[in-house]
């Protein structure tokens, strides 16, 4: 019954629009126009300033942290939140696992321990600026899906190196499509009701973002607007500065 | 009176009232149309904006079309790709001709699964085939989890948008909704609460409900994986949590590569929601294993699309994302809202759509439902020029219609016939100018204005005046000046 | 130059002072002017309303019409655009390639009237004086079919003594559409009612446009509910001067 209509509908596509050599197909794919922005023309600091300015957009909480002070970056956090009950994917760097905190390491975790969880810490696998967006292939150090889906406060290690201005910068990125991968922007979010837009109705309502400079740029600096091409006006003086490192913006 | 209209509205294009009279309905509803234009305001704007800021939007829209004429030029190779890669990663999947197949083919599964509770993420094809009722009369229950659906399904309302499928109704409205069908009874019209609200009715059916059914935006030939975007997360917990997962998509879903979700997401959010990205996309392949459900199908539904794509002038109908940009640029949904149509596919997009989809057996008001003002091709991120594909469906319309006996003395085909025989002869046409001046002295008034005209006329003449026929038409003017220059 | 006026059907009948000041307009400018008398229709109302068969005949007559003209000029964005994005399809639908041919020669050469004066003739600034505050309706198939652009904004900035307004929400549609307006009445009442609130917002004493068409719907509605605003095709404002204003005060011409 289900095979016929397999063959029913193929036919009836085929007739529609003859059938081409696959040879053809990927050529005339291949010649598809593609003028669209690929690579980014941002400087480095403009790129992560933007990343910065557009998560805030959404209502993330951006951190900035040096690579020496990550460990102490991630505590602070966990402190903050007032939560002690926290999921770790597996394959999350062990030197992460802040003691003083109840973590739940995922190593088969049922869904309701994940719901009985109150936090969790992942890495990423890439930060595309243009649209403050995070992009998780649920690697061994970012996790199951439902790992960032349930509980309410999700903390994301997302290094410097990682952030890309574009979204086809991403997909260049990818070294092969992934298998699974969640894109998020901003905690989740309805316009449902008047168009007004709420925060939280499923998913974390709280993400906080730890951008670590790998990249030795150092306290970026953003301006207050909405405008970040050059994100380069104020500085910021609410980070602390680190001995020996250039102040250079 | 309950606080939504309780005309009850009718989505099947078989039933439904033509356009005309469904407008008139939402017309004197003076809450339905501020909400609509709300709704449409908010949105535009923020679209606007979002579209002035990216500087190659134009580029991506070319690259759209192209990638979306492309698929639907060989789509019989990228669905047969995508079903080996889909069914290599342990998806199974299954092909519905039409609606009623495929509503079968679910309840099959289900059955399988001893399923009688499903969780469900909006999708607008599950309407179109009236899932829903379907399930319902066959014992399942079905829980919609998108806050407008919940809104919708609570209320007894119909969607009015494909995006926003409750922007008919404002907070106040939801508010009686939540505390009448929830229970509660403190509840107050702020939106953080009503969304809550929803939040916490939803939670255990998340975590206990092991199936769920939904929906694609885009099918990837390539990997055979599936992409859904939503901002609620509502997707992402029932594409999850649940046990098994059933996918139905239309087959136009499909795109050739991963990387063609560079362009159609660029796209997708800013048209759809005027926002750079919507807040979750989930991508998955098949099954995982330990991740997600562990039992996946794919309903490829047919319904119609395969007869669209075989007609060269309206292939291009396939190429929708349903973003819904046409209907928020469209001055006429911006009036009627979306019940208006009739049909689950409601604005420019529904007006072409929808009677293709019925073979052009209904709906056939659809297609005049539009002053052909071109702001839903300007705005239509993969360039469907509907209003072209609407002229070619009216004069289709026009063709089945005009034979009947019923049309020969309707006065708009008559009208337009007796036009045509004057316009093909000037002699004609000055003799019919002469004589019309006489007619035209009956119903003009002293200030040399019309203010009421009989039959057809009188559509015009009921908000608006007419002035009257000129002294000398032009063409009399140039051959009086012609004479006196000799 | 050497240009034949199409005046279209609904001018030539309903709105003839357009076409005496296109005349008197393109006459000061120095166009000679023709008119075929054997025009009728460009065939945009049958197109529109699905009457293909009677679209080819009208679309076969004008071609054959004008084929030897050198220029033609019309004063309607609807009709050019009409020839413009529906005759191709139309003439290769009826497989006539004598036809196709005369058409493809003669479409190059068919301007709607701010189209001739900037881009043709090459002039902004048409001599024209007219005191009054205008808001200019940029009708749908000039923006998106035509693509006008600036040109019509360009004349008007130079008709000496005129007070240009916008109007809000300028690129939404009136609500006319042709037949929709009598077809889908309410509906186009609704968005008409809409249109108008922009419009009257602008206190101006003239609503001008580039096709009579939106302006017989604005027009309509403005004199019914005595608004005390006017419709005035462009063509009319560019064609006054100061001595026509003196001899021929724009009120008392209506």
């Amino acid at each position: 019954m289900n095979t016929s209509s397999r063959q029913r509908i193929l036919e009836r596509v085929r007739s529609a629009t003859g059938a081409a050599a696959p040879a053809r197909i990927a050529e005339t794919y291949a010649a598809l126009p593609r003028d669209y922005i690929r690579q980014g023309a941002m400087t480095r600091e403009a790129c992560l300033g933007r990343m910065i300015e557009r998560l805030r957009e959404y209502d993330a909480e951006v951190v900035e942290t040096a690579p020496e002070q990550l460990l102490t970056a991630i505590g602070a956090q966990l402190e903050a939140s007032g939560k002690r009950v926290f999921v770790a994917p597996e394959g999350l760097p062990g030197e992460w696992l802040i003691p003083g905190f109840d973590w739940k390491v995922d190593r088969g975790l049922t869904t309701a321990e994940i719901e009985a969880a109150e936090g969790v810490v992942t890495a990423a696998f890439c930060g595309i600026a243009d649209s403050g967006t995070i992009a998780l292939h649920h690697s061994p150090a970012e996790g199951r899906r439902v790992l960032t889906l349930l509980p309410d406060w999700h903390l994301c290690i997302l290094r410097a190196s990682q952030v890309v201005e574009t979204l086809p910068e991403y997909f260049s990125r990818c070294p092969k499509p992934p298998a699974l991968a969640t894109y998020i922007s901003g905690p989740s979010a309805t316009a449902d009701i008047e168009m007004t837009r709420i925060k939280g109705v499923h998913g974390p309502r709280f993400l906080h973002v730890l951008l670590v400079h790998d990249e030795g740029i150092f306290r970026v600096a953003i301006r207050q607007g909405l405008d970040s091409e050059s994100a380069r006006l104020t500085e910021r003086d609410d980070l602390p500065a680190l001995p020996g490192t250039p102040d250079e913006l | 009176m309950s606080s939504v209209d309780s005309n009850r509205v009718v989505l099947d294009p078989r039933f439904a009232p033509p356009f005309p009279q469904g407008a008139l309905l939402v017309l004197r509803n003076p809450q339905l149309r501020k909400n609509v234009a709300h709704a449409i305001d908010v949105i535009q704007t923020k679209r606007d904006k979002l579209v002035a800021e990216k500087t190659d939007w134009q580029a991506l829209r070319t690259a759209a079309s192209a990638v979306r004429e492309h698929v639907l030029a060989n789509l019989g190779e990228y669905l047969v790709q995508f079903e080996e890669r889909c069914t290599a990663a342990g998806g199974i999947v299954h092909w519905a001709a039409d609606a009623a197949e495929a509503r079968s083919v679910i309840l099959d599964l289900l059955r399988q699964e001893n399923a009688n509770e499903v969780i469900k993420i909006k999708t607008m094809t599950s309407a179109e085939i009236q899932l829903n009722p379907f399930l319902e009369t066959n014992g399942i229950n079905v829980f919609e989890t998108d806050l407008a659906e919940i809104i919708l399904q609570l209320g007894e309302e119909e969607p009015s948008h494909i995006v926003v499928p409750a922007l008919h109704v404002n907070r106040s409205q939801v508010r009686e909704i939540f505390a009448r069908r929830m229970g509660l009874k403190n509840l107050s019209d702020d939106p953080q609460e009503l969304t809550n609200a929803a939040r916490k009715y939803l939670r255990q059916k998340f975590l206990t409900i092991p199936t769920a059914i939904g929906g694609a935006n885009s099918l990837i030939a390539e990997t055979g994986s599936v992409a859904v975007v939503e901002s609620e997360g509502n997707g992402r917990m029932c594409l999850t949590l649940p046990r098994t997962l059933i996918t139905l998509a239309g087959i136009e879903k499909v795109i050739p590569r991963f990387q063609d979700l560079e362009v159609m997401l660029q796209l997708l959010a800013r048209s759809a929601t005027g926002e750079r990205m919507n807040p979750y996309t989930s991508l998955w392949t098949g099954v995982l294993p330990g991740d997600g459900p562990q039992k996946f199908h794919v309903v490829l539904l047919d319904n119609g699309r395969s007869s669209i794509l075989a007609k060269p002038k309206q292939r291009q109908t396939l190429k929708c994302i349903r973003c819904a940009a046409c209907m928020n640029a469209c001055p006429v949904y911006r009036q009627t809202g979306g019940h208006a149509y009739g049909s689950v596919y409601p604005g420019p997009i529904g007006a072409i759509l929808t009677p293709q989809l019925m073979n052009m057996e209904h709906a056939q008001s659809l297609p005049f439902a539009s002053s052909l003002c071109g702001a839903c091709y300007e705005v239509c991120p993969v360039k469907i020029n509907i209003p072209e594909v609407l002229l070619e469906l009216r004069s289709q319309v026009v063709n089945q219609e005009r034979e009947q006996a019923s049309r020969i003395f309707d006065p708009l085909y008559l009208g337009l016939r007796i036009a045509n025989f004057l316009f093909s002869s000037a002699g004609r046409f000055h003799t019919a100018q002469g004589l019309g001046r006489i007619g035209a002295h009956l119903f003009t008034r002293k200030d040399g204005w019309i203010h009421s005209l009989p039959g057809v006329g009188a559509k015009w003449t009921q908000t608006r005046d007419l002035r009257g026929l000129p002294p000398q038409y032009f063409h009399e003017w140039w051959a009086a000046r012609r004479k006196e220059a000799k | 130059m050497r240009a034949s006026l199409f005046i279209t059907c609904y001018n030539d009948t309903l709105f003839p002072e357009t076409g005496r000041a296109v005349v008197r307009l393109l006459e000061r400018l120095g166009v000679e002017l023709e008119f075929n008398p054997q025009q009728t229709c460009c065939g945009q109302m049958h197109a529109n309303t699905g009457f293909r068969r009677e679209a080819f005949a009208q679309a076969k007559r004008f071609i054959r019409l004008y084929r030897d003209a050198e220029t033609v000029v019309a004063p309607s964005s609807s009709c050019v655009a009409m020839m413009r994005d529906q005759y191709p399809g139309l003439i290769e639908e009826l497989g006539d390639d004598a036809l196709r041919k005369e058409f493809e020669a003669l479409l190059p050469r068919v301007y709607e009237l701010s189209e001739l004066l900037v881009d043709q003739l090459g002039v902004e600034d048409v001599g024209s004086y007219f005191p009054h505050r205008v808001a200019y309706h940029a009708s749908c198939h000039g923006v998106r079919a035509l693509h006008l652009g600036e040109r019509p904004y360009r004349l008007l900035a130079k008709v000496r003594g005129l007070e240009l307004v916008p109007i809000p929400n300028a690129d939404r549609c009136c609500g006319f559409g042709g037949t929709f307006s009598v077809k889908n009445a309410e509906v186009s009442s609704a968005m008409l009612a809409a249109k108008l609130q922009d419009v009257v917002s602008t206190r101006a004493e003239y609503c001008t446009a580039l096709d009579n068409s939106c302006l017989m719907h604005l027009g309509g509605a403005l004199h019914r509910q005595y608004v005390g605003m006017k419709t005035i095709h462009l063509a009319e404002i560019l064609a006054s001067s100061e001595a026509d204003n003196e001899r021929f005060p724009v009120e008392a011409i209506r």
